[in-house]
């Protein structure tokens, strides 16, 4: 085994250092600096200020960004909701034995290989635009006058048509991942349940939904980790800066630090850094309360 | 549930119509998607007018539109940026991670498990939370005023992050090769090193692609390092390009051209899909766990 170590050693090496870089170093960083005031991003550590917790209560108490934490909490809960739901049935009717399998699938992950900009400026541009948009045309051909009228971009709908157009995005994923969790079900669970008489509803309550208790934990945790950085969407819909309707903490953080335009009155890095950290607690919560509350049993199947 | 069908199953009415509902519901959700692809490339080759008066390709078909965009508006710039740096930082991604898994697979030394823990969780990790620090050293060395630096640290960028996913995606790749061939190869006198190379690499191929196009896709739509770190237009990829292109685009009130440059960002990805479908989504639920 001696002659391995330098092996061990080369072939480690690239990665591991890639990994201390980009992540190691940054997180503890950026944990650091957000106990600090911190006036340019740039300043040498002996510019800053130790400020403690102050960073954090500055952000409790300013209201626009409550207000983009609001508005993850929502994309997150119904959002989730929403996809978690319509990819968990769709999951069910492609393992139900359909013809056209890989085509379906195929078709509905497809949205997740498209660059989100692009895919943002199909919904925005076409399906939701005022003058030739399609639910304006679906609407109208079914004649529903009022619906057909709707500004869907308007402040009162900006939010809705944001989720709704994110969600129809992030649906296929999910589905994939629900899918080979039915598949790896033994079909003999399934044929034992038939001769005992149990219906396809109770098969699906009684079997299917408790074997897939660590596929929903990998979903959900999934699911947080990439609402959290909330981003691309966000930009596109939102119409001027800091837009209460779209912001989220990840495009408030971008227009403290990096600034766009000047809606921002102070800058402090440090403040960045806390937003940071904030959101890997409530991923690293969201996921220690998935293991609390969804035991996986030692099932062997 | 889970049935495992024939290819040419006769063909049921019963079950057929029993799974009608379900048909439906996929069907209806898929013409929506063909729809909305559909429209915008036949916007993309519409005139604004045609676009306005709610016809598209009512005033016949304009390829112009696209030799406009690709032309005019920076998109063959963006566009060849964003192939560089998918290349190389594949290549590079491969290079790195491939040796750095197939060691963790393979040998038991101290702090193995840790390193397999440490990547696993860093693909959890939130942009945010490492963007100010990376930006700061980067921007503390005065590189991105040179356009050639900046394209090296956009390339670095791109493979760090995305080599927590890369070698813990090809670690279960070589684990599952049997050691046969490593101890045959030591018997013929073959050292460790040049056996991963010429013997477990290429064993590991079907892994390598999957990975490698998952990651083609993940640095072709990468969005927010680059918006931070793309200090120009000549050093911006196609998604940041596209979404500064789109914002000038509505002023001049050239839809047919913005509507082009959407589908010239996204037929790269499209195309590989069409080809690779069946190889991403096998490699979706059976490797990784990120899309």
């Amino acid at each position: 085994m001696k002659k391995n170590k330098t092996m061990i050693a080369v072939f480690l090496t690239p990665a591991v250092l890639m990994f201390v870089l980009v992540f190691l170093y940054p997180i503890l960083r950026t944990i650091l600096m957000s106990f600090f005031k911190i006036e340019g991003i740039t300043d040498s550590m002996t510019k800053w200020q130790f400020t403690g917790f102050a960073n954090y209560s500055k952000l409790a108490s300013t209201s626009l960004f409550r207000i983009s934490m609001w508005n993850l909490f929502r994309i997150w809960l119904i959002g989730g909701l929403v996809v978690m739901s319509l990819a968990l049935l769709f999951a069910v009717i492609l393992t139900s034995g359909i013809r056209f399998k890989s085509f379906f699938k195929a078709m509905i992950y497809l949205p997740n290989v498209v660059s989100a900009v692009a895919l943002a400026t199909m919904w925005l541009q076409y399906v939701y635009s005022p003058k030739f948009g399609l639910l304006k045309n679906v609407f109208s051909a079914m004649g529903l006058k009022y619906l057909s009228k709707v500004q869907w971009l308007d402040n009162d709908h900006k939010f809705m048509a944001l989720l709704v157009a994110y969600c129809f995005g992030m649906v296929g994923y999910h589905m994939l991942i629900f899918a080979s969790g039915i598949e790896r079900i033994g079909e003999d669970y399934y044929e034992a349940a038939t001769l005992d008489g149990a219906n396809k509803v109770n098969q699906f309550r009684y079997i299917t939904l408790p074997l897939l208790k660590g596929v929903f934990k990998t979903n959900i945790t999934m699911w947080s980790v990439t609402s959290v950085g909330f981003f691309v969407w966000s930009q596109l819909f939102s119409t001027v800066t800091a837009d209460t309707q779209t912001i989220t903490p990840m495009v408030y953080m971008y227009m403290m630090i990096f600034g766009a335009g000047n809606s921002m009155t102070e800058r402090n890095a440090g403040l960045g850094a806390a937003i940071g950290v904030l959101l890997s607690i409530c991923v690293v919560a969201v996921f220690l309360l998935c293991n609390k509350l969804i035991k996986e049993d030692d099932l062997e199947f | 549930m889970a049935k495992k069908r024939g290819f040419m199953e006769p063909f049921n009415w019963k079950r057929e119509l029993r799974l009608f509902p379900g048909y439906l519901l996929l069907s209806v959700w898929i013409l929506f998607t063909i729809v909305l692809l559909g429209w915008v490339v036949a916007a993309s080759f519409s005139t604004t007018k045609a676009i306005f008066s709610g016809h598209v390709l009512s005033q016949g078909i304009h390829f112009e539109n696209y030799a406009k965009a690709w032309n005019n508006s920076n998109v063959s710039a963006i566009f060849f940026n964003s192939l560089m740096y998918s290349v190389i930082s594949c290549t590079l991604l491969v290079l790195i991670c491939a040796p750095a898994a197939y060691v963790l697979s393979r040998f038991r030394f101290a702090g193995n498990k840790m390193i397999q823990t440490s990547l696993v969780s860093a693909m959890g990790v939130p942009v945010v939370m490492i963007v100010l620090p990376l930006f700061s050293l980067i921007a503390g060395m005065n590189v991105l005023n040179n356009y050639i630096a900046n394209k090296a640290v956009l390339i670095f960028l791109y493979v760090g992050i995305n080599v927590p996913y890369t070698t813990i995606f090809l670690l279960t790749f070589f684990a599952n090769i049997s050691r046969a061939y490593e101890e045959a190869a030591a018997i013929d006198g073959c050292p460790p090193m040049r056996a991963f190379w010429l013997i477990m690499f290429p064993m590991a191929q079907s892994g390598i692609i999957t990975v490698t196009i998952f990651n083609f896709i993940n640095i072709w739509n990468e969005y927010f390092i680059s918006l931070i770190f793309a200090n120009s237009d000549r050093v911006r990829p196609v998604a940041v390009g596209l979404y500064s292109m789109i914002n000038s685009m509505k002023y001049t009130g050239d839809w047919s051209g913005m509507f082009a440059s959407v589908i010239i960002v996204f037929l790269p990805t499209f195309i590989l899909y069409i080809f690779l479908s069946e190889k991403i989504i096998a490699g979706i639920t059976g490797g990784g766990v990120k899309g």
